[in-house]
């Protein structure tokens, strides 16, 4: 079960590599349409319009591709006080309790972000033509990657395997 | 009196979020899925179409200011990555590091340097702490001594503009307050407060009998100031656009970006490729994170508005007093007891929008209310149990939190004593506000 | 017994919400207290792109909103949003009251909603800190800020302007420091935000005289028993002249303000050429034969 989960681990670490690449991608291209629309109004005094929508959609892509990565890596905030003073036993249980929420919520991403496409795509975003419901598609993407990572943490748990946590535990080098 | 029947609800939804929430955050929950499935239970319970949670989400993270957040994360990660920080570090040396308590005072200048362009307190933290810390430590300060000063001097970080925790108050508000406005609102207490904590290490230095440093002569310093101008400039950058009204806080806040690229790349030299990807990753992990906290505290925020929460509270303060110095005490003391559990920016978005009409409807100007939260909170940052900032301080000086809290009191006051200042004086933040329109 | 829960982004007292309040007196008198309307105001419940999803799938229930979001997704209100298609406010009001203004509230139940009533919204006239604008010429290459949205900028730049969007909050300061040199608004908005203060010059072009819409949700609205959705058309036609009143109070109060700090209202100017510039733009968006018969049965209308 340890070696299947290593096999696992070694293919959505490619997968959240992948993820934080296009986010990284997304960010640095925010600010080159920022960059651009600032040169426009100012030195060829004609500001683009499509600049401000676009980077906002790609802001969504960068937020929730990241934070589904932060699942598996473990750098989400989070408060764990009560946790100290438990039995180690009754901690992995708790925790498992939390990963199984964070489950359910990338589920309801899924399917109320497909809803809202649904409900949104005849409309079009200002200045850009493209259909309003494409705003909704990073929320679908990113709940998709929660539940894959957060399944992972729940199956790494059960078979003995270390699971990220901030400022606490780390995943070994070669599962990240 | 409060009505609390009537605030709990006929079918106690607010129970179900609170108490989903608690729970959620006790077993380790993250905090951004502790605000996203307890608001998420609660709709659910209320029978509400639970779609709304997740349009709160989304909407809470797609709007245009909030760029403004990842562009000052990015550009703070290219700067300690391309030196700026350490040459910010090295002219705060030369201006401040011969007065009593030498490198204590050194580390707040700093801050204030650092400051200026850094929005966040937990990269100034880690930024001037990292270079400062081991400094401080091998020239005999206890290590105790530096990571206190790390700490809270890095609330410093949040005053001075750009800070982004304001840009996230605004628009919690509604977007209807100047961004422009609060950060210049920020500048007089964020100094007060730089004075109050050098006071404060004066006074430990003394007692402890830290040593002092020579004064460097003027020459150097002015060589350090020239090492340092481009990181200057970039303050005044990013303070200008915004001030004078030609940039917007995001487009001010790519330029910076733009500007640190720029300069470390090409004048500075001191930026290699792979630097770049890594502060690039950094700035994706840590805006990730903030953002989906800001988006899940956008849902919670609509729950509580729905359930009508801010008019209730507005309506219990009223019956309890009729003077905004208590009512603003209250609030005090209420955020400072959020923040010494919770983080910074859901705390902002969560209690904006309960507290703010409360302190319009006692005469308080929603500027000074601004400075008031975020300096309340800021000390938050530096408290246990939850306090990113104090976590941080502690890893630069490799001491365990319990032994830097034992010292660390005459710093808290110090913030205290400055956030009662800044409460009670409104001018302090609305003076130059006012002088700028 | 149910509440009715009601969206708004203007603030408590402003004429919209206090229409809507009204017009949720109206209803629990006429049901008997079984219907009542609770206005959340302020936007608590979210910009009015986000609360029209939100009608939409039944979470609020009634909702008072601009056109302008629905520009994109039903096409009949493209009409009334278009440059100078009224040619004065009681014209918008003859046309909104009459057969057009019905065939447009029909026009929202395809898309989950039951257009109830049409408020007034103002009408949006240009100003700037330059000079006096009194012909087509001195608008020529000046820079207004507007709205994101495809329109606004086509009709600026058709009218040989430079269209700068940005956020509202940013335009006090800009016009300030000459970034821009003004924008566009109506008198209660032009006075509310100060920027009289930094815009000297006020033109009465009156280029958009667009009517705002209060809506329910059709989800809402199947709920209702036949009686009581007649009791709720009713109530929303009630609540349309006391709205009307409040909004010409509210103009006169905004104009007597701005006279008296010494504004410069250019009132008499011949808007033929700015109408015939706007060709271009009604061929952009005016393209189906439907919408072509709208344009000339306002045009017709007296
Ligand atoms: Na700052
Ligand atoms: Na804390």
């Amino acid at each position: 079960m340890q070696q299947f989960m290593k096999k696992v681990a070694r293919v959505l670490a490619i997968v959240a590599r992948i993820a934080l690449w296009v986010s990284g991608t997304g960010l640095v291209l925010m600010t080159a349409f920022i960059a651009w629309q600032v040169w426009g109004r100012f030195v060829l005094n004609d500001t683009p319009t499509w600049t401000e929508s676009s980077a906002v959609i790609i802001m969504g892509w960068f937020i929730f591709l990241g934070a589904a990565v932060g699942i598996r890596e473990g750098y989400h905030l989070s408060f764990d006080v009560l946790l100290y003073i438990l039995p180690d036993r009754v901690k992995k249980i708790l925790y498992s309790v939390s990963d199984i929420t964070v489950v359910a919520f990338g589920i309801g991403m899924m399917y109320y972000g497909y809803l809202l496409a649904e409900k949104t795509w005849p409309s079009t975003i200002p200045n850009l033509g493209f259909s309003g419901g494409i705003a909704f598609l990073s929320l679908i993407f990113g709940g998709f990657l929660m539940v894959i990572f957060s399944l992972e943490r729940l199956a790494r748990r059960a078979c003995g395997l270390v699971t990220a946590r901030f400022g606490e535990t780390e995943l070994p080098e070669e599962d990240l | 009196m409060l009505d609390i029947a009537a605030l709990i609800g006929p079918g106690h939804e607010l129970a179900v979020l609170f108490g989903t929430f608690s729970f959620l955050l006790l077993i380790g929950t993250p905090v951004a899925f502790c605000l996203g499935v307890s608001s998420f239970a609660t709709i659910a319970y209320i029978g509400l179409p639970p779609v709304v949670v997740f349009q709160r989400l989304n909407s809470g993270v797609s709007i245009f200011a909030l760029m403004a957040i990842p562009f000052f994360i990015f550009a703070g990660e290219l700067m300690v990555r391309g030196d700026i920080a350490r040459r910010l570090v090295a002219l705060a040396g030369a201006l401040v590091g011969h007065f009593r308590g030498g490198l204590g005072q050194v580390n707040i200048m700093a801050s204030v340097l650092f400051g200026g362009i850094s929005g966040s307190a937990a990269a100034d933290a880690s930024a001037i702490g990292g270079l400062m810390v081991p400094q401080m430590k091998e020239r005999g300060y206890d290590a105790d001594y530096a990571v206190n000063i790390t700490v809270v001097s890095s609330i410093i970080a949040l005053m001075l503009p750009p800070s982004h925790n304001l840009i996230i108050y605004s628009i919690s508000a509604g977007g209807k307050i100047s961004i422009a406005d609060l950060f210049t609102a920020g500048i007089i207490p964020g100094i007060v407060l730089a004075l109050s904590l050098m006071v404060a290490a004066w006074i430990v230095a003394k007692r402890r009998g830290y040593p002092l440093e020579a004064f460097p002569g003027g020459r150097a310093i002015i060589a350090m100031l020239i090492a340092a101008t481009p990181g200057l400039i970039l303050v005044a950058i990013i303070f200008g656009g915004v001030r004078s009204g030609v940039f917007t806080a995001s487009e001010s806040s790519c330029i910076a970006v733009v500007y640190a690229l720029l300069i470390t790349f090409f004048v500075y030299r001191s930026l290699s490729f792979s630097e770049f990807v890594l502060a690039v990753k950094g700035a994706v992990r840590t805006t990730a994170m903030v953002l989906l906290v800001i988006g899940c505290a956008g849902a919670f925020g609509w729950l509580l508005a729905y359930l009508r929460v801010p008019a209730q509270l507005v309506a219990f303060m009223q019956t309890i007093s009729d003077n905004p110095i208590v009512i603003l005490l209250m609030i005090n003391v209420i955020l400072l007891f959020l923040g010494t559990f919770m983080d910074m920016s859901p705390l902002i978005v969560i209690t904006t929008p309960i507290f703010l009409p409360v302190a319009i409807a006692f005469g308080i100007d929603p500027v000074q209310f601004g400075i008031i939260m975020v300096l309340n909170l800021g000390i938050g940052l530096c408290t246990p149990p939850v306090g990113a900032v104090l976590f941080v301080g502690c890893a630069v000086g490799k001491i365990p939190v319990w032994t830097a809290i034992r010292t660390i009191w005459p710093f808290y006051f110090a913030a205290v004593f400055t956030l009662m200042l800044v409460t009670y004086i409104p001018a302090l933040s609305l003076w130059l506000p006012a002088a700028f329109r | 017994e149910m509440t009715l829960r009601s969206s708004d982004t203007h603030p408590d007292g402003y004429p919209t919400v206090e229409a809507v309040k009204y017009m949720g007196e109206q209803l629990s008198a006429a049901t008997g207290d079984k219907l009542c309307v609770e206005v959340f105001h302020s936007a608590q419940l979210g910009e009015e792109k986000d609360t029209i999803e939100q009608t939409q799938f039944g979470v609020i229930d009634l909702n008072r909103v601009s056109l302008g979001p629905f520009n994109n997704i039903i096409e009949e209100t493209k009409i009334p949003s278009l440059p100078y298609i009224f040619r004065s406010t009681e014209h918008m009001h003859n046309v909104m009251d009459g057969p057009v203004g019905e065939e447009i509230l029909a026009a929202f139940e395809a898309h989950d909603l039951i257009g109830l009533a049409f408020y007034d919204g103002g009408s949006r006239s240009f100003y700037n800190s330059q000079k006096p604008i009194n012909s087509m010429d001195d608008l020529a290459g000046l820079k207004f800020r507007v709205m994101q949205s495809d329109l606004f900028v086509d009709m600026v730049d058709a009218l040989g302007a430079n269209a700068t969007p940005m956020p509202y909050g940013e335009v006090y300061s800009s016009i300030q420091t000459g970034a821009i040199d003004g924008a566009e608004n109506n008198w209660p908005s032009f006075e509310s935000s100060g920027h009289y203060e930094v815009a000297g010059y006020y033109t009465l072009d009156q280029h958009l005289i667009v009517p705002e819409v209060l809506v329910m949700s059709k989800l809402t609205w199947d709920k209702l028993s036949a009686d009581d959705q007649a009791a709720v058309k009713a109530a929303a036609k009630a609540s349309v002249p006391v709205m009307r009143d409040m909004w010409a109070a509210r103009e006169a109060a905004s104009e007597e303000k701005v006279r008296a700090a010494g504004v410069e209202i250019i009132t008499d100017i011949d808007k033929t050429p700015f109408i015939e510039a706007m060709v271009p733009v009604y061929q952009k968006y005016v393209t189906t034969d439907k919408l072509k018969d709208l344009v000339t049965r306002i045009q017709a209308t007296e």
